[in-house]
């Protein structure tokens, strides 16, 4: 009887996770199926769940509508150089924060967590100008540099270097490891799994990007994915949506594979994270 | 059909910022020319020998861009003494972003797209060169119910390039069926008429509408110019939508939902556009109100005879038009402006804008360009992109004054609130007049 009862009660929990999962793929299956369609199939009513045809070329179209290559160059070379400096800078301020005891510390932790509030959309407009002083609009470094430090990295990384045990550090001091060494090579990998998690949410916010770089370059040589496929969508109606949805999914890709990969970390770090 | 809202947020911070920048940023350097790589050049001399290098931003995406491309480049193919430099900036109200934002850095492109009803909005902001000096009188050859968004305070700030305008849409083959007029409902009372015949019903469910469109207020705009009205007094200073003209049209299309006749499609902005479309093409509804931008796209994918035709008047035939025009930057130097008016003339010129109405779908802007041979025989085979154009006797301005980016936006909330059921109309037209007049006194 218990038995039944334990049974019956997983097959419900199984199906209402089933349902949810379904409601968060399904948008993507969508944008999966529609890649694959004619242009008259996507406007059908009722609507296909699956292409009656498929239509391979969306993808060649989408390619070749402009210098997809470079753009995904750019993509890459801007999301990884961000990523390397926020490591960088975040990971002795978060050490710092979390360690040393220092005037005015609580002041500045406090400027950082500000800085989390901050949309860039309202300073965006300082910032290009300061930028175009220097003459770097329209340069790679336009998109890299505003972003070298993360305040969400350093808020993140500090409550994970906290919960270091001082044993640990302590036992390190006494065997004369330098600050420098014990920074990199005991609190980075204790904090693993939360700087995955952060590289990843940094990797794919600046993968995503559109606004950033679409105000700070005016030519394809610097232009990133997003504004690409954001070029395949017509203004004034017309737009191909099977191609625009092509286009979607080469953008996605890339992070697709990082999920599939990097599935065991992630999880892993989530779960860490909301201990 | 113009792009709106979708970087309304960005926007507003502009706006707001866009005045006092400005004005701290007297000098400007003008170094983005160079050609991009992962280093900036400093400054092409202008002045001196060699070219002149010239920015020509532009806000459409697709074919329509590609043409755009294609038009440049045969451009500087033809001018050895200009090279003109494209730049897709995404849609119009990005490309406006990053045109406010480049002025007040100072490093502006030369040429660029505005959507019309934004004109005011720059050239009130000093950002647009009057344009009179240039022209000498050649704006004669634009046909005239494309200029009208193109002058500010009796100067000329702006050329037509790509323009659209609302037309009826019709199901021809589903109007003869009912035994209707196949040429479509001539007038408000016969747009209703002609619903209810369109309309079916199964039991409790109405399985057709006989006409749809989205709440815009590009297409209420057309409306309260039939029934002899106008969004705004002369002066541009007052909302006059609190009237007669202002309530008609909420209270036929309220009317005609109230019925059953008329589908409101869902949808923020342009989806509920594209709703509209796609229910057109599947025969779900008989009729609608859509941009002369989809003529091509759905002519392609209908499954029956589609015509198209003028709104419908009330007391008269109305229609606004949209699109974007090319307009000069102030901040350009002299032989920067030079050149630009060399390309903006060579752009909007018969010989360019027969082949590109025919390619992107929008009007031709020349007088000339109708009576070409090659446009007329295009109009033999497609005789309803010859309806757009032969509509413009109709045509009126988008409201021009410098606050109507924004008030454009609480007057559809405010429409969409009413046919929503939410308000009536008088409480709407009311908290629009309300809100409006505040926009316009900033």
């Amino acid at each position: 009887m218990y038995r039944v009862v334990l049974a019956s009660r997983k097959t419900v929990e199984w199906i209402g996770l089933l349902v949810v999962a379904f409601l968060f793929v399904f948008p993507f299956l969508w944008m999966a199926s529609t890649a694959f369609k004619t242009m008259p199939e996507v406007r059908q009513f009722p609507p296909t769940l699956l292409p009656e045809t498929w239509e391979w070329s969306n993808f060649a179209q989408a390619w070749e509508s402009g210098p997809f290559l470079m753009f995904t160059w750019n993509s890459i070379l801007v999301a990884v150089g961000i990523l390397i400096l926020q490591f960088l800078t975040a990971v002795p301020a978060a050490y710092a924060f979390a360690r040393y005891k220092f005037p005015g510390r609580n002041l500045l932790f406090g400027l950082v967590l500000i800085v989390l509030m901050i949309p860039g959309q309202v300073i965006f407009l300082p910032i290009y100008v300061q930028l175009s002083g220097w003459g770097l609009v329209n340069t790679l470094w336009s998109l890299i540099l505003p972003y070298a430090a993360s305040a969400f990295g350093i808020f993140l990384l500090r409550q994970a270097f906290m919960q270091v045990p001082d044993e640990v550090i302590e036992a390190a001091r006494l065997d004369n490891a330098s600050e420098w060494k014990i920074m990199w090579t005991i609190m980075v990998p204790m904090a693993k799994p939360v700087l995955v998690t952060f590289g990843l949410f940094s990797f794919i916010y600046h993968w995503n990007d559109y606004f950033w770089p679409l105000i700070m370059t005016n030519s394809d040589e610097v232009r990133t994915l997003p504004i690409g496929i954001s070029s395949l969508h017509m203004s004034d109606g017309g737009t191909l949506w099977n191609v625009m949805m092509a286009g979607n999914m080469i953008l996605i890709l890339p992070i697709l594979v990082i999920f599939f990969v990097a599935q065991r970390h992630i999880i892993k770090a989530f779960i860490y994270q909301s201990k | 059909m113009f792009s709106l809202k979708k970087t309304g947020t960005i926007l507003c911070a502009l706006t707001i910022g866009l005045s006092g920048v400005l004005a701290g940023c007297g000098s400007s350097s003008k170094d983005q020319s160079a050609s991009a790589g992962s280093t900036s050049q400093p400054a092409a001399s202008t002045a001196s020998s060699g070219p002149v290098q010239i920015d020509f931003w532009y806000a459409l995406g697709g074919v329509r861009g590609k043409t755009i491309e294609d038009m440049v480049k045969k451009f500087n193919e033809t001018h050895k003494d200009i090279i003109v430099k494209p730049a897709y900036q995404g849609a119009y109200q990005e490309n406006h972003s990053k045109v406010l934002a480049s002025v007040a850095a100072g490093n502006n492109p030369d040429v660029t797209m505005v959507e019309i009803a934004s004109i005011a909005a720059f050239a009130d902001a000093k950002v647009l060169e009057d344009l009179t000096p240039y022209s000498q009188g050649d704006e004669k050859k634009y046909i005239p119910g494309l200029m009208k968004n193109s002058y500010w305070n009796d100067k000329l700030y702006a050329v037509p390039f790509n323009r659209s305008t609302p037309l009826l849409y019709i199901n021809r083959d589903m109007l003869k069926e009912a035994g209707l007029d196949s040429n479509g409902p001539k007038t408000w009372d016969e747009l209703v008429s002609f619903s209810q015949k369109l309309s079916k019903k199964e039991g409790d469910k109405i399985t057709r509408y006989g006409f749809s469109t989205p709440v815009d207020i590009w297409f209420y705009e057309a409306l309260v110019f039939q029934g002899g009205g106008n969004i705004l007094s002369e002066n541009g200073k007052e909302l006059t939508i609190n009237n007669e003209a202002g309530k008609a049209p909420l209270e036929l299309w309220s009317k005609m939902v109230k019925e059953g006749i008329m589908k409101n499609p869902p949808g923020e902005n342009y989806n509920a556009w594209d709703v509209a479309e796609q229910d057109f093409l599947n025969q779900k509804v008989g009729m609608i109100f859509t941009s002369t931008g989809s003529l091509t796209e759905l002519k392609k994918n209908a499954k029956f005879d589609m015509g198209a035709a003028f709104l419908p008047a009330n007391k008269t035939f109305g229609t606004p038009t949209g699109g974007a025009n090319l307009v000069m930057l102030a901040k350009s130097t002299d032989a920067e402006k030079k050149a630009a008016w060399e390309f903006m003339k060579w752009m909007t010129d018969t010989e360019q804008t027969v082949p590109w109405s025919i390619a992107s779908g929008y009007m031709p802007v020349t007088t000339e360009a109708i009576d070409s041979a090659e446009m007329k025989a295009f109009y033999e085979k497609e005789p309803n992109f010859k309806v757009a154009v032969d509509q413009l006797q109709y045509g009126y301005p988008r409201p021009m004054a410098p606050g109507y980016k924004e008030l454009q936006d609480v007057i559809q909330k405010e429409l969409q609130r009413a046919m929503l059921g939410q308000a009536t109309v008088d409480e709407a037209m009311q908290a629009a007049t309300e809100k409006g007049s505040k926009l316009l006194k900033k």
